[in-house]
């Protein structure tokens, strides 16, 4: 546990100003960008953004948002009415003092407020303009109804996730948002560098489905070569048309273990280590490639994966891979969340931190996702609603007096 | 928005990255920057080459380590060396390439670049202002630091695993190496964040990016949630503590064994009362306890058994018209098949045609972003390992021909 005493040095954005008026899809991509120490406004609606009343809660009551502590860490809070004429102007106002702009919007919503890319690229030349949306500005499905769940499903993913009696499956975390966030920013990072060239903005157009499609591996590959359809198939590796088990139960919850052929000579000399007195032929299974020619049969897969999990399960997951990876065998516990809180390994470098929110009081959270030496990721409570709404309007004002304004 | 297919703006032009990294993650932070103008130079080695150059597919005959189309996937855009880092002059070559090169990124074990005289505090020694970043699976430090593993295993460590499944059975995973798509993007938005630092402060700097820790990152509150209240998240099959109904459901195509499923996310009121306007529900749009999220998260049950029944008599591309032309979120879980033929990837030309010597002509995807004023051209294939190897040794690092020719003849080039 570390306390946070990174605030002195600044963060490598910190030059910058960003406007945030994304939903949850976009949440993420502006708290990365706000750890890397940018000025993140978030904009609220007037009741406070939607998500500040999402799950789970610190106490019993809807306003201890952990959600929002987590996914807004670091930001500063702004309330505005955008279908109020007064304060979209205050936005377009702002939009001048900012470097990026975030929103999620279906395709020409912002646009019909007059805040469009084109409408404020007139007065915020310099605003770079970060489109968040499940299937890109134009095209046959631009307008489709979507979720988290629709974008997972529409890149293809969920084909390759669960097990093959049952539907194809997501993550029970909302993983095609997030994924679709962490593109933004890299695509946000770039139309920056982009503006060194030009001087000017420009509007960048991120699709949920792209950031979903661009995860499936070889999957896609081995479609296009040989008409190969790569299917899910449980707790295992989906490779083209055969499978390798990952996923194994051990005496207090599960681990991962791939069998890579080069693996196999180790888990050998580990199980003997350790008294287990292997039966399989490691230098068989040495030579057995997953992508290669010789395949081994139904029968011998069977047996050795029934000799591995009857090895797995006598142990558990923590003792497995202390034990395991001392033999440099790649095996790993399949982690809850309580136990990556519990991680020897991110207690030694100290990735939680303790900080003060201004609603919930002292937490612990996760600190820097990356460590960089020059510049380092500040970790900063949530904003409450509207926080900054004073200095912020005050500046705006300040804006509006100087003489060459343009109104 | 600007005609992709114009020659396209080359944003990093003048950037170079000497990519010492291998498989996924680091691999593909550079090729994304190679899109956008970085010259990316792959350190490689045939002794140990990288392991997707000996994987699958392979599309041709072509059995060398220059066959496959996975390893083109992650290094389309890039240059090519193999130098022996185990030979005693290995590194004094690559310092060279260091020498005239802004980024550095590695993966190896952690110690192994220190081992070499190639650490952080020897490479900026050879140039000052290098960005160095290392993308170890746990970080450069802390007892786990040389544990092994790769996407697929690294995804149990970091709790995706764990929240992926059904709540009657184990956790499944994703069944590809999922952390790796989201390592990339924190190392290149790090990568990229250090290089704009060093524009105004001319000053470069070291990330250790931990491949665990950065890929928390997408855990929501997850980990808030468990530090604070001791909590821990679980596996919901497909349904969502905020929404009902919500799931993957069966459609008439699927006894033909084709594996139809269609999603269907009601996240509003509204969307509760289109869906049952078009399943001819009268009885559900009356139902006062349905109305409303509670109501229908309780009834989720019976909810997902009638809406099985329904889709089950409709093919999935009947379910997905009926649906969204009233405005409810539904779209086939798309096969891989369905990615590589989907009509809105097809508009937005995502699958980048690329030809190559021995792989032969294949797509591979494009980013998911799209830049209205600098859309990148199409990146150059992969390339052949070493392929560079007179370019790079000769023009970049300034050996002469005879110099050159002896790094070949001692085997320190490959």
């Amino acid at each position: 546990m570390s306390q946070d005493a990174s605030h002195e040095i600044q963060g490598a954005l910190a030059p910058y100003r960003i406007i945030d008026l994304t939903a949850e899809i976009g949440a993420l991509t502006t708290m990365v960008l706000a750890g890397l120490g940018a000025d993140v406004i978030r904009v609220e609606p007037p009741g406070g953004h939607p998500s500040r009343r999402r799950g789970p809660m610190l106490r019993d009551d809807d306003g201890s948002s952990l959600y929002w502590a987590q996914m807004n860490a670091g930001k500063r809070s702004i309330t505005l009415d955008l279908d109020d004429a007064g304060d979209r102007e205050h936005l377009r106002t702002l939009s001048e003092t900012a470097d990026f702009l975030f929103e999620s919007d279906a395709p020409g919503v912002m646009t019909s407020r007059g805040l469009g890319y084109g409408n404020l690229h007139e007065r915020a030349p310099q605003l770079i303009y970060v489109s968040l949306t499940p299937f890109g500005q134009d095209g046959p499905k631009a307008h489709w109804a979507a979720s988290d769940l629709i974008g997972h499903v529409s890149g293809g993913l969920s084909s390759l996730v669960g097990d093959p009696d049952r539907a194809p499956l997501r993550p029970s975390v909302e993983q095609a948002y997030n994924i679709t966030a962490l593109n933004a920013a890299s695509a946000a990072m770039i139309a920056l560098h982009a503006r060194h060239l030009t001087s000017l903005g420009q509007h960048v157009d991120v699709s949920m489905q792209a950031a979903m499609a661009n995860t499936l591996g070889n999957a896609r590959l081995y479609w296009e070569m040989d008409q190969i359809l790569t299917k899910r198939a449980g707790g295992a590796r989906a490779f083209a048309d055969r499978a390798t088990r990952i996923i194994y139960p051990c005496a207090d919850g599960y681990v991962a273990f791939v069998r890579v052929p080069a693996s196999m000579p180790r888990l050998h000399r580990w199980m003997t280590a350790v008294g287990a007195e292997p039966r399989f032929d490691a230098e068989y299974w040495a030579s057995v490639s997953i992508a290669g020619d010789r395949l081994p049969s139904d029968d011998e897969i069977e047996a050795l994966e029934s000799e591995i999990e009857h090895f797995f399960i006598a142990r558990g997951a923590q003792e497995l891979y202390e034990s395991g990876q001392s033999f440099s065998v790649m095996i790993c516990p399949v982690n809850t969340m309580r136990d990556i809180v519990d991680s020897p390994q991110l207690a030694a470098r100290a990735f939680f931190c303790e900080i003060e929110d201004p609603a919930l009081g002292r937490l612990t959270v996760p600190g820097a996702p990356l460590q960089m030496s020059a510049t380092p990721w500040q970790t900063r409570p949530a904003p409450t609603r509207g926080q900054d709404q004073d200095e912020i309007l005050d500046e705006l004002a300040q804006i509006r007096k100087e003489p060459d304004h343009a109104e | 928005m600007t005609d992709r297919n114009t020659p396209g703006a080359r944003v990093f032009d003048g950037v170079r990255i000497a990519d010492f990294a291998w498989v996924g993650v680091g691999p593909n932070a550079s090729m994304q920057m190679a899109f956008h103008g970085a010259e990316a130079i792959r350190v490689e080695s045939s002794q140990r080459p990288d392991t997707f150059r000996s994987g699958g597919p392979r599309p041709t005959d072509d059995r060398s380590l220059d066959g496959s189309a996975y390893f083109a996937k992650f290094n389309r855009g890039k240059r090519s060396v193999a130098i022996n880092l185990a030979h005693p002059r290995g590194p004094e070559v690559a310092a060279r390439l260091i020498a005239v090169s802004d980024i550095v990124t590695e993966s190896f074990a952690p110690g192994f670049m220190q081992r070499i005289g190639l650490g952080y505090d020897a490479v900026r020694q050879i140039k000052p202002n290098i960005i160095m970043c290392s993308m170890s699976m746990e970080g450069q430090t802390g007892p786990h630091a040389k544990f092994r593993g790769f996407g697929l295993t690294l995804q149990a460590t970091t709790g995706i695993t764990g929240v992926t499944g059904w709540p009657d059975r184990p956790p499944v995973g994703t069944g590809v190496a999922y952390t790796d798509w989201v390592a990339t993007h924190v190392a290149l938005i790090g990568i990229l964040a250090a290089l704009d630092h060093r524009r105004r402060s001319g000053q470069g700097q070291y990330i250790d990016l931990s491949q665990f820790e950065a890929s928390t990152l997408v855990l929501d509150a997850g980990l808030i949630d468990a530090a604070n209240t001791g909590r821990t998240a679980r596996p919901l099959g497909n349904r969502d503590t905020r929404f009902a109904p919500h799931g993957v459901y069966p459609c008439a195509d699927d006894p033909s064994g084709s594996d139809r499923w269609v999603a269907i996310a009601i996240t509003t009121d509204a969307q509760w009362r289109a869906l049952a306007q078009t399943m001819n529900r009268a009885d559900w749009l009356s139902s006062a306890t349905l109305r409303k999220t509670t109501g229908r998260l309780s009834a989720q049950d019976e909810l997902d058994a009638e809406i099985s029944a329904w889709t089950s008599q409709r093919t999935v591309d009947a379910v997905e018209q009926l649906l969204q032309a009233v405005g409810v979120p539904a779209h086939r879980a798309a096969s891989v098949r369905d990615a590589h033929e989907d009509p809105q990837l097809a508009h937005r030309q995502h699958w980048w045609p690329s030809d190559h010597p021995t792989i032969g002509a294949m797509s591979y995807e494009s980013p998911a972003w799209r830049l209205s004023d600098t859309p990148p051209p199409r990146p150059r294939r992969a390339p052949l390992l070493g392929e560079d190897a007179a370019y790079v040794y000769r023009e970049l690092c300034g050996y002469s021909e005879s110099e050159f020719q002896q790094l070949i003849i001692e085997g320190v080039v490959e």
